[in-house]
């Protein structure tokens, strides 16, 4: 199957710093499927899912996206246009959720549709029946300090689909929640992906791992595993072979 | 091998203990170094302007004819006009060095730092920077007091009159580094400082209807007394004229800030519900967080726009009567009068472009996290910008454009004729304010500067 993402050699230096925080990293993700990013920390996982989402541009190497205007190369975009690939191509849910203090929960996931254009009915529209789907019926006007975690990631989840990204990345999505909170966020993330949404998600978290299709366990910047079996083990220090 | 022994603990007092740890807070990383020159910065333009506005001020008491002393009574009003936004500024810088400073307290706290030590470094540290601020704004002051000499009074260039005494310098210095640290005391009584970071001890103020009625009844005292004002000068001659008007002033102006924050949230509700775009849904969501500080950041422009009002249409007036057969310096007073109010009206403004200025950047600093998250989203860094330069424009336009109109009300029959007999006075008074909007846009749009670096950085805030 034709990959959505495809990156080659990916290598990325940090001014100030001796060595590579990503060395040389080959990486395919197909659609429709979900992959964990693990390792300790240190070990560039976060470094990756910034290059892979055109959020930080590597040193060497190019990240090929399959954009819905056709392939692009992430790392030889400008600044600008790596901006609006975030914007309209890729959806985020990060560990802080990146949402909006001042903004409700309605006008933090209506936004996203608004910045591509959208007028602003039609986009709270959408955003309600997102927030409705991840069960937050009756907190569409709740700003972010008067949601529980859970319920702030689920936020960040509509937001992630609201605008139709095939590609969600998420960094350590459920880092800051309960166990119990922890597995329902998961639960939403991979029913995107049953959808035929396609994930990558960086986590310490080997229950989240193992319930991912695919994992990938980074060491220094380096690829050390790479299989569709959960690598729990691999993540906390033991070798593992490609 | 042993382990190192540990000495045991020397109980010093807070004072000597803050004194040992002064050094070591006053050296910086790279990354806070925006973050200290920031409040020295402000302190620096505090000062500079106070010298600015005592230097031009006392220039008028070094006359001593028969004018001198309508000279000295405008200066004095100016002087007053213009040291309510200079609180404005001043409050700023204090805000912003206590603001700065709430991270490593709660270090301190959390290395088991008593309140005494975190309060005497607070003081410290709050002083210091004032001193170096206040040093540098001296300098400043040097630089640009020339400036202030070209204006011209009674035909003449002020000239070298506008320089304070020199023994006055190091009283102005000692007096801001005192205020800088008395100000970071109060600041510590409104936080809470623990080990696991400082918090407010109170919610954003709100503001209540119940205000917007008491303003409604002052308003309406206030056109009755202005209307009535033959009546009071038949009873108590001109001081009773001038308390009359004196007490409408400071009446009007009090409802005015009373009601501002009030009718700015309702303002910026309903913008919220109505905002099609996202940068407008933002600066009205950024007001509604805090009517009462987005009010507070403007408000110095408050008196001077109401009092340029007055003096815009009492000049139109004057210069509408016959003064050929008036004395010179009679004939001067009536034209410096009018570059008085002008340059009141200027520099109002340019102090609370500085506050606004100030303000900003420690907001876009103090939401650094906001900056770089909205990036990896996608969001143009425009958004953020327009967001913030509307939301700064709102309450400015709303403080300015209320004053003037509380002022419009009270002399109701005059402004009309003032306009349609002196067209080009109330022109110049509205290019004035004009150049003021600007300023204050400009100064709001600075703080933009700062994103690029925060985003370059983004480890330091995330």
């Amino acid at each position: 199957m034709t990959s959505l993402l495809s990156a080659r050699g990916l290598t990325m230096h940090y001014p100030g710093s001796t060595s590579p925080a990503l060395d040389s990293v080959d990486l395919d993700i197909v659609p429709g499927t979900s992959v964990a990013v693990m390792g300790a920390s240190g070990s560039g996982k976060t470094t990756l899912l910034h290059c892979l989402a055109g959020i930080l541009r590597p040193t060497t190497g190019s990240v090929m996206l399959q954009a819905g205007s056709g392939p692009v190369d992430v790392a030889a975009m400008d600044d600008a246009a790596r901006a609006r690939l975030r914007r309209e191509e890729l959806g985020f849910v990060f560990q802080q959720g990146l949402l909006l203090g001042e903004l409700t929960a309605l006008e933090n996931v209506a936004v996203a549709r608004m910045l591509a254009g959208v007028p602003r009915a039609q986009a709270e529209a959408e955003a309600q029946q997102w927030l409705a789907h991840l069960g937050l019926t009756g907190l569409e006007q709740r700003r972010l300090g008067e949601l529980s975690g859970g319920q702030a990631q689920r936020v960040a989840i509509a937001r992630a689909q609201v605008t139709g990204a095939r590609l969600i990345f998420a960094d350590e999505p459920t880092g800051a929640l309960d166990s119990a909170t922890s597995v329902e966020v998961l639960d939403l993330l991979l029913a995107a992906v049953a959808t035929g949404r396609t994930l990558v998600v960086v986590t310490h978290d080997a229950d989240v791992a193992r319930r991912c299709g695919r994992t990938v366990v980074l060491r220094d910047g380096h690829v050390v595993s790479d299989t569709a079996a959960p690598a729990a083990t691999a993540a906390t220090g033991t070798e593992t072979a490609r | 091998m042993s382990a190192p022994a540990v000495a045991a603990p020397r109980h010093a007092g807070a004072v000597a203990t803050a004194l040992h740890l002064a050094p070591l807070f006053a050296r910086r990383r790279d990354s806070d170094r925006l973050a200290t020159l920031l409040p020295v910065a402000s302190f620096m333009v505090v000062t500079a302007l106070l010298e600015l506005v005592a230097g031009g001020a006392q220039a008028f008491f070094r006359w001593d004819d028969d004018l001198a002393a309508t000279y000295q009574t405008l200066a004095v009003i100016a002087l007053v006009l213009l040291l309510v936004p200079l609180g404005t500024v001043g409050a700023s810088a204090a805000r912003l060095a206590a603001r700065r400073r709430d991270e490593r307290l709660a270090s301190l706290r959390l290395l088991g730092a008593t309140t005494g030590t975190v309060t005497a470094l607070t003081v410290l540290e709050a002083a210091a920077t004032a001193l170096v601020g206040a040093l540098a704004g001296t300098v400043l002051y040097g630089a640009t007091a020339p400036l202030l000499g070209l204006l011209h009074f009674r035909g003449e260039a002020l000239g070298g009159q506008v320089w304070l005494p020199w023994g006055w310098l190091p009283l102005v210095v000692l007096g801001v580094t005192l205020l800088a640290a008395v100000s970071a005391l109060a600041g510590l009584r409104a936080v809470v400082v623990t080990p696991l970071g400082v918090r407010t001890r109170q919610r954003a103020g709100t503001a209540h209807w119940v205000r917007a009625l008491v303003a409604a009844g002052v308003l309406a005292v206030g056109l009755l007394a202005v209307q009535s004002l033959s009546l009071f000068g038949q009873m108590g001659g001109v001081v009773a004229i001038v308390g009359v008007l004196a007490g409408v002033f400071g009446a009007v102006l009090l409802a005015v800030d009373a009601i501002g924050p009030w009718v700015l949230r309702l303002r910026a509700r309903r913008r919220a519900r109505t905002a099609r775009t996202v940068p407008r849904l933002l600066a009205a969501r950024m007001t509604l967080e805090d009517p009462k500080a987005a009010w507070r950041q403007v408000s110095g422009v408050a008196m001077t726009s109401f009092v340029g009002v007055f003096g815009a249409v009492g000049l139109a007036m004057a210069s509408y009567t016959d003064t050929a057969d008036m004395p010179a310096d009679e004939r001067w007073l009536m034209h410096d009068i009018s570059t008085g109010v002008l340059v009141t009206v200027a520099g109002s403004f340019l102090m609370v472009a500085c506050s606004v200025g100030i303000n900003q950047a420690a907001t876009t600093l103090d939401r650094a996290a906001v900056h770089v998250s909205l990036d990896r989203l996608g969001v143009p860094r425009t958004v953020m910008a327009e967001a913030t330069r509307r939301a700064v424009m709102s309450a400015l336009w709303l403080v300015s454009g209320g004053s003037a109109l509380c002022a419009v009300v009270l002399l109701l029959p005059l402004v009309g004729m003032a306009i349609f007999m002196q067209p080009v006075a109330v022109v110049t008074a509205a290019a004035v304010f004009a150049v003021g909007f600007g300023l204050v846009r400009g100064a709001a749009a600075l703080s933009t500067r700062l994103v690029p670096g925060i985003l370059a950085r983004p480890e330091r805030v995330l």
